[in-house]
């Protein structure tokens, strides 16, 4: 057993997936550890749905996975997951009829927190974590999206879970919603596994330790935000001008152009940033890749 | 004499082991209840337990705190509590969309309908239509279109069929117990007025059996359609007018059911990974 085996939170290797004749992922490898990871991919990427493997919500057609050391192809395996799983779906639902904390409530009941006055100290705990003690008597159906989504947040923590899932947490936010969000889940962070799928670069810049990026159904990329960014050294550069041949080309704050693709020669060279990183990659065929 | 007994409770003191077995509430009838009774009259002990665990005295702020926070369960949850349902299971089946009002309303106006063309028509039309409104129901309570916090469930420890069952006993319990009632609307057949009810329950065990392979929308149409298929095959000019409601018909039913639990037992498993959340 190598030692990134042995201390990995979730080890996936040659993951597949088909919905009838769609390969919705098709060979996907990668080591989960502590912290958070950023799954980035365009959208159609197949991140929702290894999302719901790691979940356990969906099995793979083949592959092997490891969650918190259990195998969740077995009943006993897959229970053992749960046990210490937080999850987010993509679009949580609600009961509109319930209040936040009967919602959260709920969910700790499916989370075999059975003992009432226990179940309800976890409750209050999980909502005041999220910033949402003094909204936990209203009804879901009267709170903003923000705070929904927050209630949601609040559901899969209860249980102190040791690996959080957690599915494009912040899509639909407002920009001091997302804010308050992406503290709330770098706090998680600490002490804990976060697994958290974005389309945003910007959100895997702000939150994660390391970062994996899908597309098309497959690994492109693993690694630090800081390694996903050198991906693109040498491959950005600036301009008077737009450039027809770059992957990609935009007018930058300062009027000038900023470019991803490959440079002319004496071109002025920038920093690269995750997002030019995440665009060379995706934008990229994979037959030209070389990292990997 | 109030003031005597607080006299006589502050005139001795509780013993250390004892404060620490009360505050780590190890303590046992009827110890505990002299205990607590010393405790509500003398101060003393009460800092004394204070000051020795603070941690147990915030815990029991955090306790009374969460259980005043804790808001009052709505109408479902109150009857199901009192009908001597644990309270977590009643909230479980508090979530159930087809215990809402709506279902039920839709339920009686829908029964109410088949009885009367049963007294004007034939009393096959509320026989052949009482069993499918459980797998309706069950159609309904459960399943990535119908439950908004399915996939939250699925993920959950609390397994999947479990739920499913609830669920099921709750939507079954609910329209048997209205059938039943509307039952005797129904006139002169005796008995066979309640020949709806062992084919309401092997319709719900089929749909479920179904549902791991079919979703729960598709199986409850097969079934259903499968049925009145049943019901008019087996037509005939009896008081009942189908064979399907006379003593060997629902036989044949029960043994139906009997199959279709024993297949749903040994299938169970494959509710807590479904192919499709859509």
């Amino acid at each position: 057993m190598t030692v990134a085996a042995a201390t990995s939170v979730v080890h996936a290797s040659g993951l597949t997936l088909r919905y009838g004749r769609t390969a919705a992922l098709t060979d996907v490898s990668f080591t989960l550890y502590d912290g958070v990871t950023g799954l980035l991919g365009p959208n159609g990427a197949g991140k929702t749905t290894l999302l719901r493997i790691v979940a356990t919500a969906l099995p793979p057609d083949q592959g092997t996975l490891s969650v918190l050391g259990n195998d969740p192809r077995t009943p006993a395996g897959r229970l053992a997951v749960r046990r210490r799983l937080g999850y987010l779906p993509q679009d949580p639902g609600f009961h509109p009829g319930f209040t936040a904390f009967e919602f959260v409530d709920y969910v700790a009941i499916l989370k075999e927190l059975t003992d009432r006055r226990a179940r309800h100290q976890e409750v209050s705990r999980v909502l005041d974590a999220v910033g949402l003690s003094g909204q936990r008597g209203r009804r879901i159906r009267a709170l903003s999206g923000g705070m929904r989504q927050r209630v949601a947040l609040a559901a899969a923590l209860a249980g102190d879970p040791d690996l959080l899932v957690l599915d494009e947490p912040t899509v639909g936010l407002d920009p001091e919603q997302r804010l308050r969000f992406r503290e709330v889940i770098a706090e998680l962070g600490e002490g804990r596994s976060v697994l958290l799928s974005t389309h945003q670069t910007e959100e895997v810049m702000a939150l994660c330790q390391r970062v994996v990026v899908l597309d098309g159904g497959t690994v492109r990329f693993e690694g630090t935000p800081a390694d996903l960014a050198a991906h693109a050294r040498g491959r950005v550069w600036t301009s008077g001008a737009r450039v027809a041949g770059a992957l990609a080309s935009w007018r930058a704050g300062d009027g000038r152009y900023r470019n991803v693709g490959d440079p002319p020669a004496g071109a002025e060279l920038l920093e690269p940033t995750v997002e030019d990183g995440y665009l060379m990659l995706v934008d990229t065929p994979a037959r030209e890749e070389t990292g990997r | 004499m109030i003031d005597e007994g607080r006299a006589a409770m502050e005139s001795w003191h509780l013993p250390d082991e004892e404060l620490r077995r009360y505050g780590e509430r190890t303590l046992a009838p009827p110890v505990l209840w002299s205990v607590e009774a010393h405790l509500t009259a003398c101060a003393h002990c009460r800092h004394r337990l204070a000051a020795g665990q603070p941690a147990v005295l915030r815990d029991g702020w955090e306790r009374l705190d969460a259980e005043l926070d804790a808001p009052v369960p709505g109408a479902v949850e109150r009857l199901l509590t009192r009908a001597g349902v644990a309270g977590h299971t009643a909230r479980l089946l508090a979530a159930t969309p087809v215990l809402r009002l709506s279902w039920l309303a839709a339920v009686v106006s829908t029964l109410a309908l088949t009885a009367v063309l049963a007294a004007v028509l034939h009393p096959v039309v509320f026989l052949a239509a009482a069993p499918l409104l459980p797998v309706c129901g069950v159609a309904l309570s459960f399943g990535p279109r119908a439950d908004p916090t399915y996939e939250i469930a699925v993920v959950a420890p609390m397994h999947t069929f479990r739920l499913l069952l609830l669920r099921c006993v709750a939507v079954l319990s609910a329209t048997t117990a209205l059938s039943a009632v509307a039952s005797l609307a129904v006139p002169d057949i005796g008995l066979a007025a309640l020949g709806w009810f062992l084919p309401a329950l092997t319709l719900t065990l089929l749909s479920l059996a179904l549902t791991a392979r079919l979703g729960p929308v598709l199986a409850a149409a097969c079934v259903g359609l499968g049925w009145i298929a049943v019901v008019v095959s087996t037509r005939g000019a009896g008081a009942t007018g189908s064979t399907v409601f006379v003593p060997a018909g629902q036989l044949a039913s029960a043994v139906a059911a009997v199959l279709a639990a024993v297949v749903l037992a040994r299938i169970h498993r494959a509710f807590e990974s479904p192919r499709r959340f859509r």
